[in-house]
């Protein structure tokens, strides 16, 4: 799913002042692409990603997603864009704590009109044998390949990750990665993977680096390095 | 450093106004209802006690067939240390319908209280009652030809033995307007001719026994009647009100407080278990338990504090208008206004805070028993937490829907514990009010429609013999003593005994017809006091000659007013003695002629009338209490639902960033709660007719009616509509909570 910005702005109010999330953000993602993008904290990478999946709305400028005018939707239209195109992925999980590894993956196959089997995707994020467990009861790789695989069951077009692996040690890490390149290139998915971690980067088509709200940067690589042969930091 | 904490918990507070709020609103309404009940209860005990005390009421009054002597009366005095006075009565027949009836002023006993204007002083001047004379339209200096003479009005008066205002002593209900009393001088009688009776009222203190005396009494003239106060409906009505108001007030109020507890610890256990990592924090800086104890008691302080505060306060000058409702329905003069009751102030004030307080502290405890470290650790929070109930097959099976709600209720059996708990209260209290004014419809229709369905009942003034006209239908009345029912001895019931001629049209006693030749035909309120049925065997004594008469009960009549038992007539003349063909009464459809020989005529469209304009008060009573049904089941619904939300704000988020709809997310979390509505409604359903049976059965003795309460399907379906209603208006409250919960929440959110 192509994806484009055009002069993108976003503001937060803070108190009294206005923090300037997004200034005039313009780039362009191709389709079925692995985009990263880096900055430091604070830099509005996460705000980034909210307005880019319709969890938010900028205030000027405009964004296409593969035909959608993303800024013109209402809440309506967004809820309909996020559940038909859209799957996300939080640096801290997020599973409903109620529902167990396989149920919370249903959550993501009820919304689709065209997912993916649920023993496939379980074995594939190496689940199968824990899928009656409950979040409470598994560590955090786990928790996050189950939240992989509860975006990915329904075979979105773009699946959008905030820090990922923020929370994990280098080889879970890594593993988790492996399997969003493995998505991306076995369904077709553009994925955003946002992160502090400069390494990754460099398993990505595509690199966009941000400072105080604004991309200084933008890299292109025509060969992406393995996830397992990214440097961690 | 505790001034920030405090800060904290106001913000916390204001940031759940609605759960707060709700929670204060239940303890206010608990504490107002119980303050302004009671203390309306002493105020109008105090008064009674006060016009009974410093206006000496009676301990008896007699009449006698002759007018007993001034030095009679002294005598007796002396001989039985008691205080008598003489005191003269007539009955003036104002406006063809309504009776006024006039009285000497007395001295010593029963002494008029006059509240406006002033003492009658001249003969011709009288002072009335003051809610005759306002349905009447009197005033003050106004002059009434009443046959034939003249009377002023010069002042409003209370009798301490005409507290409730009944005619005669078998009548059930007062009639303000068609009844009333004066007071006059004694030479008011002189002048208008004399034609008054004398009664003669005692007073001692203490209790004694009569019975010496009133056969001295007996000796001198016959005793015609002789009424002692504990069985003189006029001044008992009022005692039994108050003895029976007592138990109702504390009932309603107590259950309110309950539900606000429970609600207000919910509340805290929310709270606690949200911060538990932050009290962790605090113990770890070096906060004392103690300290952090204070802080979280500070949130049931609050509500505990606006709560009973304002209830105190709203309840003390509700207690006004009601003492003063009272003060129309029992005639008692405003000695006093307010009563104040320490013994209200501890019990509405005092046990609510100290109970919320109380249940707080436990609750609060608890974790801060725990090690920082613990407490520091990601809590395995209770939603977490696997249910043994998980472990039935039932758990196994359907969509994640299916799971997901199935676990928010029984992972929360506390929860929807609370929800049934609150349904039923509010499902009862409704169908108590749906019932009770049904069956107000329902027991004129059924006692007075159908089953006795004559026009007029003449009384004669003694025993008759001559027959009837054919339109008329004879029949013997008299008072009889229940002495025994099957094998058990009863006392102290006199219910009217009736003689009657099986083929009466004026009766419809069993559906098979009046077989008064096969038994004993009961009225509903006798049945209810006797605990007795159909195939009961019960044994009549007749006082004057111990003669008994025994039948088996062949059925209970659809009267609900009134103690009576039907029997053939020749079987009930043979029992009082009387010959086989006399009779006392007759029922018939024409308006009886003046006739020297008719005692009294009761009409039962009056009687009618009088029912429903007495019962009127009741009916506006009954649908408060409906309305304030519904008001609870909105607060303690809405409160859950709201609470609900707020605890599963995080899925929530995280449904709606995943792209379900808001009306999506309300199904699966909140309509959860929809069977457990109803299956509370369903339970309260036999609950409410259980209660209210009970509660009918207790009413009986005081009042002789017996309402006829069923719950009809009408009413079963009407309440369900009202509580699913109810229930409606708390989920759209908090859908409009759901609709808020942000999408950013489950991008920054901790796990919650
Ligand atoms: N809801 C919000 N309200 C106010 N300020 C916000 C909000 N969300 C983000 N910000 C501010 O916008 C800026 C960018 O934030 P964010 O996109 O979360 O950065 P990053 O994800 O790169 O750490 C920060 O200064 C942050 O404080
Ligand atoms: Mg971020």
């Amino acid at each position: 799913m192509p994806i484009q910005f055009t002069d993108v702005n976003k503001s937060y109010m803070s108190g009294e002042v206005p923090v300037h999330a997004l200034k005039d953000v313009s780039f362009h993602i191709p389709d079925e692409s692995i985009v990263v993008i880096l900055g430091p904290s604070g830099s509005g990478k996460s705000t980034l990603m909210n307005v880019a999946g319709g969890i938010d709305q900028p205030d000027t400028g405009r964004i296409e997603i593969n035909k959608h005018h993303l800024d013109v939707l209402n809440t309506r239209q967004l809820t309909d864009f996020r559940r038909r195109f859209a799957g996300f992925i939080f640096q801290q999980y997020n599973l409903i704590p109620t529902l167990t590894v396989k149920e919370n993956v249903e959550v993501g196959r009820e919304l689709s009109d065209h997912p993916l089997a649920m023993d496939d995707i379980l074995e594939k994020v190496g689940m199968l044998d824990k899928q009656d467990k409950f979040p409470y009861q598994l560590s955090g790789g786990e928790q996050q390949r189950t939240a992989i695989a509860r975006a990915v069951i329904k075979n979105p077009a773009f699946l959008l990750c905030d820090e990922p692996t923020g929370a994990l040690d280098e080889a879970t890490g890594k593993q988790i990665l492996a399997l969003l390149k493995y998505v991306n290139e076995q369904h077709k998915t553009t994925v955003m993977i946002i992160t502090h971690n400069i390494g990754i980067g460099d398993m990505a088509h595509k690199v966009l680096k941000m400072k105080s709200g604004e991309i200084i940067e933008t890299l292109e690589h025509a060969e992406p390095l393995d996830p397992k042969r990214v440097s961690w930091t | 450093m505790d001034m920030k904490l405090r800060k904290a918990m106001y913000r916390n507070i204001k940031a759940r106004k609605f759960q707060f709020g709700g929670a204060i609103c239940l303890l206010f309404l608990s504490v107002m209802l119980y303050v302004a009940l009671s203390m309306a209860i002493t105020t109008l005990e105090e008064r009674n006690e006060q016009f009974k005390e410093a206006y000496n009421q009676e301990s008896f009054h007699f009449q006698t067939a002759d007018t007993l002597s001034a030095d009679q009366l002294r005598e007796w005095e002396k001989r039985y240390d008691l205080e008598l006075e003489s005191r003269r009565y007539h009955d003036l027949n104002v406006d063809g319908d309504k009776t006024l009836r006039l009285f000497s002023v007395t001295d010593t006993i029963n002494q008029p209280y006059f509240s406006k204007g002033s003492a009658p002083e001249s003969a011709g001047e009288i002072a009335i009652s003051s809610g005759f004379a306002d349905q009447n339209g009197f005033e003050l200096g106004d002059s009434l030809t009443i046959e034939g003479h003249t009377y002023t009005i010069s002042g409003t008066v209370y009798l301490p033995d005409y507290v409730y205002m009944l005619e005669q002593e078998t009548d059930l209900i007062s009639q303000t307007g068609s009844f009333g009393i004066a007071v006059t001088p004694d030479a008011t009688f002189q002048h208008t001719g004399g034609d008054a009776s004398q009664q003669v009222l005692g007073h001692y203190p203490g209790t004694r026994d009569l019975a010496s005396f009133k056969s001295d009494v007996n000796a001198v003239s016959a005793i015609l009647k002789f009424l002692e106060q504990a069985d003189n409906p006029r001044i008992q009505y009022v005692e039994s009100e108050i003895k029976g108001a007592q138990s109702t007030m504390t009932a309603l109020p107590l259950f309110i407080l309950v539900l606000s507890i429970i609600m207000v610890l919910m509340l805290m256990k929310r709270r606690i278990q949200m911060q538990r990592t932050e009290i962790g924090t605090l113990m770890a800086l070096g906060f004392r338990r103690g300290e952090l104890f204070r802080h979280y008691l500070g949130y049931a302080w609050f509500v505990g504090l606006s709560g009973a505060g304002l209830g105190l306060g709203v309840g003390a000058s509700l207690s006004i208008p009601i003492t003063n409702m009272y003060g129309e329905f029992f005639n008692l003069p405003r000695i006093s206004s307010f009563d104040w009751d320490p013994l209200v102030v501890i019990l509405g004030f005092i046990v609510p805070l100290g109970l919320m307080i109380g249940a707080s502290a436990i609750i609060i405890w608890k974790p801060l028993r725990e090690q920082p470290l613990d407490l520091l650790r990601p809590a395995e929070i209770s939603t977490a937490k696997t249910s043994w109930l998980e472990a039935l097959p039932f758990f196994k099976h359907g969509s994640f829907r299916r799971r997901f709600r199935l676990r928010l209720l029984v992972r929360s059996k506390g929860r929807s514990g609370f929800i049934i708990l609150g349904v039923m209260f509010s499902s009862i209290l409704l169908l108590f009010g749906l019932m009770t004014s049904n069956a107000m419809d329902s027991l004129v229709d059924r006692t007075y429609k159908k089953t006795q369905t004559y026009d007029y009942a003449v009384h004669y003034r003694g025993l008759q013999n001559d027959s009837t006209s054919h339109s008329q239908s004879p029949y013997t009345l008299a008072e009889a003593s229940v002495t025994r029912v099957n094998d058990r001895a009863v006392e102290d019931i006199e219910p009217d005994l009736y003689g009657i001629e099986a083929e009466t049209p004026y009766l419809h006693l069993l559906p098979q017809g009046n077989q008064v030749g096969n038994g004993f035909i009961i009225s509903a309120p006798l049945a209810a006091m006797l605990g007795s049925d159909e195939g009961d065997e019960l044994t009549l004594t007749n006082a004057q000659n111990n003669e008994k008469l025994t039948a088996n009960v062949i059925g209970v009549a659809d009267i609900f007013i009134g103690e009576h038992i039907y029997y053939n007539r020749n079987s009930v003349n043979e029992f009082l003695g009387y010959p086989s063909d006399g009779y006392t009464a007759a029922w018939q459809d024409t308006q009886p002629r003046d006739d020297e020989a008719v005692y009294q005529v009761k009409s039962s469209e009056e009687i009618i009338a009088g029912f429903e304009s007495a019962s009127g008060p009741t009916r506006y009573a009954t649908i408060g209490v409906a309305a304030f049904a519904v008001f609870i089941g909105v607060i303690v619904l809405s409160l859950l639902t709201n609470l609900i939300v707020e605890e599963h704000s995080a899925s929530i988020s995280l449904f709606k960033v995943m792209g379900f709809h808001n009306q999506e997310i309300a199904r699966l979390v909140l309509h959860v709660y929809t069977p457990i509505v109803i299956i509370g409604y369903c339970l309260s359903l036999p609950v409410a007719g259980w209660i209210v049976n009970q509660i009918m059965k207790l009413l009986v003795e005081e009042t002789g009616f017996l309402l006829p309460t069923q719950i009809t399907w009408w009413m079963a379906g009407g309440g369900g509509v009202m509580i699913l209603i109810t229930y409606g208006c708390s989920l759209a409250f908090s859908k409009r909570k759901l609709n808020q919960v942000s999408l950013q929440e489950a991008l920054n959110s901790r796990q919650d």
